[in-house]
C-alpha cells in the first residue's frame, strides 16, 4: 500500500491519541451538561473539567480564566469579536473598522458583512512579504474607528505580524484590537499581559486537537455583546451547550505543543524553503523568510498551475494545498498572494506545505524531491514555460 | 462496475485530469476508463498521472484537436 504524507496541517490536523484519551471520559462517563455546585454530581464533574480546561488555555495566553470564552472554532471567535464589538458599541464611537487585506475569511467576511450593514471598513494593504505598515495603520485610524483586526500570522504565507507594535498603536489611538491567532496559538509565544491585544481568536484544529472547538480571549472590560441568543453559558457571552469533550481536548492539545516541537517544525520548514528555492528554478518565496510560523512553507512555481501540482503530488502520496482558483473553491486566485503584490500566475502556481507533529525529516525530503520532479514534468508540457525547442503545443 | 467514458471536450487543464481521477476512483480493478478531450496539455498530463498511479495506458488516439485516452484500472 502506498504511504501517504499529510502536509496540509494548516487546514486541519490529525488528532493526537493523547487528546482523544483525555476527551473520551467526557463522552462516555462525565457526559452531563455542566452545572453549578447546586446541581447533580455528574454535571459538577463536567463543570470542573470545563473550568480546568479554560484555566489551562487562558494561562497559555497569560490571561485569566474568565477572559477565555469557548466557541466552536476560530470562525465563530472572529465573528463574535467583530460583530460582538460592533453590536456592543453601536454608534457610540463611530462606524469604522480596519482589517488587513490578507485576513482569513472569518475576519474578512465579517468585515464585509458589517460593511453591508452600513459600517465603513478600511482594508489595509501589506508589503511584498505580507507585513502591515504601522504608519499606514496609524494614519487609517480616524475619529470613527472603534476596532482594528489584524491577524497574528497569515493562513497561507505564514507571515507573522508585530502584534505588540500594532496593539500599542491601537492603545495610543484608543481603539480596540482583535487578532486572529489561529495559526500561531502555542506555535508562537503570546502573552496578553505584555501584548496590548483586547480580543484574540484561537482554535484547536491546527494543533492536533479536535475540530469544532476554539476560543476567544476577551480582555476584561472589553465591550462585547452576545450575538447568538440562547442560554447563559460562557459568562453569558456565547449561548449553547458547552462542548466539554472538545474543551478538554483543546486544553490537552495545547499542553502537548512544546518549544522543542516548534523548533523541529522550524527546521523542517527551512529545509523545504531552502531546498525548493535553491533546487527548483523559477521558484519564489511567498511570505517573510524568517518572521513566519514554524509550520508554514509557501512558494510559487512559475509556468505551472497549483491544482496540477497538488493533483500530481496526491497521486504520488502527498497532501499539500494551493492558492490557485479551483482548489480554493472561489472563482479568484488567492487574495493573499494578490495582497502581497503577486499576479495571477504567482497565485495560481502557489503551493503551501504546512507541517505537523507527525511529519518527519524523511517525509520532508521525499516531498521536496517529488515536488521537484512533478514541477519539471509539468513544465515540459506547459505552453507557458520557456522550452529549448518549441513544444508540440507551442507550434 | 463496467467501463466508463468521460467527455472533457472544451475543458481546460486541470479539469480533464480531475474528471479522470474521479472516474478511476469509482472504477473497479480491470475496468477501462476512456476520456475524450481537446486541451493539449491534458493529453500529456493524463498519461503522466496514470503512469504515476501504476495504471496501464491502453492507447491515445488523436483525431485533429480531439484526443481519446484509454486507461485500465
Amino acid at each position: 500500500m502506498q504511504t501517504y504524507t499529510y502536509l496540509d496541517n494548516g487546514a486541519a490536523t490529525r488528532l493526537d491519541e493523547r487528546v482523544l484519551e483525555a476527551m473520551t471520559p467526557y463522552f462516555l462517563e462525565a457526559y452531563a451538561v455542566a452545572t453549578s455546585e447546586f446541581g447533580y454530581s455528574l454535571g459538577i464533574e463536567s463543570k470542573e473539567a470545563l473550568d480546568v480546561a479554560r484555566a489551562s488555555l487562558a494561562a497559555r495566553l497569560g490571561a485569566s480564566p474568565e477572559e477565555f470564552v469557548f466557541t466552536s472554532g476560530d470562525t465563530e471567535s472572529s465573528n463574535m469579536a467583530l460583530k460582538g464589538v460592533a453590536l456592543a458599541l453601536g454608534e457610540k464611537k463611530g462606524k469604522h473598522i480596519i482589517v488587513s487585506k490578507i485576513e482569513d475569511f472569518p475576519v474578512l467576511h465579517s468585515a464585509q458583512a458589517l460593511e453591508r450593514q452600513g459600517f465603513r471598513v478600511t482594508y489595509l494593504p501589506v508589503d511584498g512579504e505580507g507585513v502591515v505598515d504601522l504608519e499606514a495603520l496609524e494614519k487609517a485610524i480616524d475619529r470613527e474607528t472603534f476596532l482594528v483586526s489584524i491577524q497574528h500570522a497569515n493562513q497561507e504565507i505564514g507571515t507573522i505580524q508585530d502584534i505588540a507594535a500594532i496593539g500599542r498603536v491601537c492603545r495610543k489611538k484608543g481603539v480596540l484590537f482583535h487578532t486572529d491567532a489561529t495559526h500561531t496559538f502555542t506555535r508562537v509565544s503570546i502573552d496578553v499581559s505584555d501584548v496590548p491585544v483586547d480580543l484574540m481568536s484561537v482554535s484547536a484544529h491546527t494543533i492536533h486537537g479536535p475540530k469544532g472547538i476554539g476560543g476567544l480571549y476577551v480582555r476584561k472590560k472589553t465591550p462585547i455583546a452576545k450575538w447568538m441568543d440562547g442560554g447563559f453559558q460562557e459568562f453569558d457571552l456565547r449561548a449553547g451547550l458547552e462542548n466539554i469533550p472538545g474543551a478538554v481536548g483543546f486544553a490537552r492539545a495545547a499542553d502537548l505543543v512544546t518549544d522543542e516541537e516548534n523548533q523541529r517544525l522550524t527546521g523542517m520548514r527551512d529545509r523545504i524553503l531552502d531546498r525548493l528555492l535553491n533546487e527548483v528554478p523559477d521558484t519564489v518565496l511567498n511570505g517573510h523568510r524568517s518572521s513566519r510560523v514554524p509550520q508554514n512553507a509557501n512558494v510559487s512555481f512559475h509556468y505551472v498551475e497549483g491544482e496540477s501540482i497538488t493533483l500530481h503530488l496526491d497521486i504520488r502520496g502527498f497532501a499539500v494545498s494551493t492558492g490557485s482558483a479551483c482548489f480554493s473553491r472561489s472563482l479568484e486566485g488567492s487574495h493573499v498572494i494578490f495582497g502581497i503584490g503577486g499576479d495571477h500566475e504567482r497565485a495560481h502556481g502557489s503551493i503551501r506545505f504546512t507541517l505537523g507533529r507527525f511529519n518527519t525529516v524523511e517525509e520532508v525530503d521525499q516531498v521536496i524531491s517529488t515536488t521537484s520532479e512533478v514541477v519539471a514534468q509539468l513544465r515540459r508540457i506547459s505552453p507557458l514555460a520557456p522550452h529549448e525547442a518549441p513544444s508540440e503545443e507551442a507550434k | 462496475m463496467g467501463d466508463i467514458s468521460i467527455d472533457c471536450v472544451g475543458q481546460n487543464c486541470p479539469v480533464p485530469l480531475v474528471e479522470t481521477r474521479k472516474a478511476l476512483r469509482k472504477a473497479s480493478p480491470g475496468d477501462v476508463v476512456e476520456v475524450t478531450g481537446t486541451h493539449p496539455s491534458s493529453k500529456r498530463e493524463i498519461p503522466m498521472a496514470a503512469e504515476a498511479m501504476g495504471l496501464e495506458i491502453l492507447d491515445v488516439v488523436e483525431d485533429g484537436e480531439r484526443w481519446t485516452i484509454r486507461i485500465r484500472k
